[in-house]
């Protein structure tokens, strides 16, 4: 009967609780939002990173990494990726040279990154070719061509089929130069690395460094990425005399962007909870102070502070219990249809892109967080209800019952 | 016959360290069972203050109360909600009713209180409201119910806890001539055939007519004490 005596109390006045539960639904809401377009960011981000970069695993020679020295290639690199891409678990393979150098146009000179890679290869490892905006990603048909990104390009100026000139150091130590020819210029999301990477194709770069069959970096995607640090583990323990870096270990700041992430989430529903926690208790404490000579009468009949205790406790847990669902199908709708069409964020795309992040959000809605966001309001709702409550069991029956 | 209520040189002092009002002062009061006893004094005579110090609502600032031989004075507050739940009815002068509950099921509360099990208490509220004349406003919320009717439900309520006495304060207080005798029928009725104690108080000389002790306050003091 507590709870039928609860729940009726609740609807007494009928506005104030709506306002309640409305404001419980939208408290909700807006920190299963945050939280769903900070994870599809970040997942966004990682993706991103994973596909243009980092693939899922890398193999280096343990030296190349401190200083990226030419000479720092992979024993035998071609034997292994010729097993890895007969592994199950591999999509794909891309064997790579990498090196840096200068390249510069008729008119000025950048630092980059050179990659030297087999297209066809590469094409199934990074999404760079999908980016190519103008031109081709290697025609394949002629000698030394390059693809750069727009950034550079623009930087550069220098269009299609101009021509460049890359110099770097070769495998013996000689100060070397080729002229190139831009096959194709790309546009990916992160402006930062289209200003620093340039792709170039293996042979014609390892005829310039000198390296032979030598190989730099060997980059995997695994056909399921949420197996990557099982697979590494293998790899790892296989290729003993090579580094075997995942997608974390090869960028820390990815792992530590996701803990931040996590981190402003809580700080963020926190707040949205503590915004809530005074609409309760401001609710409640007016609920308790109209009804104080009903109080009274009830301790003078007999109901002790236990109950009198629990009862508002549950009418607050009632009232926030209605709001969950409502929040949660609010979500559901308002999220489940954003993270088919995506948040346009392209009025700030401009400082977005600098830091690697796409146009569009795709916010990603977790089963799991339902629960914990659920409890943790229910847990709001109790807390909330306690200083009402504690003032409900300080009426003096005699006294409450004779307020006029 | 035994006395259920015994009070000795019972004093209630408000306001003792600013302005002290002794509106109840040495008040030795004995009732037995079975009496229909009125409470009368002009208003502010301490009518109010002696029923709730009867009745363990608060708690006096010298003598003591004793229920059925028990001092309910040395109790701790917790202890007399439990007492009041097991030994005293209560019918106040309004808001006696849960608005959200219905006649029945106001009349249950108090047995679910005393953890009495759901068929005797349908039962029993059944039976009682039946007793007061409401066996068709059963399942009315006292928004429905007339003053009258009202205060019918909250005797019907005080029963329900089979208390040793009832206490009321001014329960006609807010009722027209006609609900008046008639609630006052309904407790002599009671008090005649289930030999069930009342105490009330009232302004009422109707009301004072059909009581069969008077006992007057003025000041806080017994005046006069008289069996009719
Ligand atoms: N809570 C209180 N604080 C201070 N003084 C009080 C309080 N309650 C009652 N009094 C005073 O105590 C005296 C007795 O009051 P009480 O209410 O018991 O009288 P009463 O006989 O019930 O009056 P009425 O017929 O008007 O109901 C009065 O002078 C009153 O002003
Ligand atoms: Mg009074």
């Amino acid at each position: 009967m507590l709870f039928k005596i609860a729940w009726r109390n609740i609807w007494r006045n009928r506005t104030r609780s709506i306002v309640v539960i409305a404001s419980v639904a939208v408290g909700l809401f807006a920190g299963m939002f945050m939280m769903a377009f900070f994870q599809g960011a970040v997942n966004q981000e990682i993706d991103s990173m994973v596909e243009t970069q980092l693939s899922h695993i890398q193999f280096h020679n343990p030296a190349f990494i401190d200083d990226k020295d030419v000479n720092d290639t992979i024993a035998n690199g071609r034997a292994i990726i010729n097993k890895l891409k007969n592994d199950k678990d591999v999509k794909a393979v891309s064997g790579r040279l990498v090196t840096t150098g200068m390249i510069s146009s008729s008119s000025t000179a950048s630092g980059v990154e050179i990659h030297g890679v087999v297209p066809s290869d590469e094409k199934a490892v990074s999404s760079i070719s999908k980016d190519v905006i103008v031109g081709v990603y290697f025609t394949g048909l002629k000698k030394n061509e390059i693809v750069i990104g727009e950034k550079l390009a623009g930087k550069l100026g220098v269009k299609l089929h101009n021509k460049i000139v890359l110099t770097f150091q070769s495998k013996t130590g000689d100060l070397t130069a080729g002229s190139f020819r831009i096959a194709g210029i790309f546009r990916s999301r992160n402006s930062a690395f289209d200003e620093s990477t340039v792709f170039t194709s293996f042979d014609d770069l390892a005829g310039l460094l000198v390296t032979g069959d030598g190989v730099h970096e060997i980059a995997v995607v695994l056909k399921d990425g949420q197996k990557t640090d099982a697979i590494a583990k293998v790899l790892k323990t296989e290729y003993q005399s090579l580094l075997v870096q995942t997608w974390t270990e090869l960028s820390p700041q990815m792992a530590l962007l996701t803990g931040i992430m996590d981190q402003m989430m809580y700080i963020i529903i926190g707040i949205i909870l503590l915004a809530l926690m005074f609409g309760i208790i401001n609710t409640m404490l007016m609920a308790v102070l109209e009804r104080q000579r009903e109080f009274g009468m009830l301790m003078a009949i007999g109901m002790n502070k236990p109950r009198v205790f629990f009862m508002i406790l549950l009418e607050s847990v009632m009232l926030t219990c209605a709001g969950i669902p409502a929040g949660i199908l609010l979500t559901i709708i308002t999220v489940g249809s954003l993270a088919r069409h995506g948040i346009d964020l392209s009025a700030f795309s401009q400082a977005l892109s600098q830091y690697g992040f796409s146009n569009f959000i795709f916010p990603v809605l977790k089963q799991s967080m339902f629960l914990p966001v659920s409890l943790m309001t229910a847990f709001t709702a109790v807390l909330s209800a306690i200083y009402p409550a504690i003032k409900a069991l300080r009426f003096k029956p005699a006294e409450a019952i004779h307020k006029i | 016959m035994s006395n259920i209520i015994e009070s000795h040189n019972l004093s209630k002092v408000y306001n003792p360290d600013t302005i002290p009002v002794n509106a109840v002062s040495g008040v030795d009061l004995k009732v037995e069972e079975g009496e229909f006893t009125a409470l009368v004094g002009p208003s502010g005579s301490g009518k109010t203050t002696l029923l709730n110090l009867i009745g363990g609502l608060d708690y006096p600032t010298g003598g003591n109360v004793k229920i059925g031989g028990i001092d309910i004075t040395e109790m701790s507050e917790n202890k007399l909600i439990d007492f009041r739940l097991k030994n005293i009815g209560f019918v106040f002068q309004a808001y006696n009713l849960i608005p959200v509950l219905t006649a029945s099921e106001n009349v249950e509360f108090v047995m679910l209180l005393q953890k009495t099990s759901k068929n005797e208490r349908e039962k029993r509220a059944i039976e009682l409201l039946t007793e007061v004349g409401l066996k068709d406003k059963l399942n009315k919320r006292p928004s429905e119910l007339s003053g009258g009717q009202q205060q019918r439900v909250a005797v019907a309520r005080a029963l329900a806890s089979k208390p040793r006495f009832i206490l009321a304060d001014e329960p006609t207080a807010n009722l027209d001539s006609k609900s008046t005798e008639n609630l006052l029928e309904i407790m002599a009725k009671l008090n005649i055939e289930d030999k069930m104690t009342f105490i009330f108080s009232t302004h009422d000389q109707r009301v004072i007519d059909k009581a069969r002790r008077v006992v007057t306050l003025v000041d806080g003091k017994i005046v006069s004490d008289v069996k009719q």
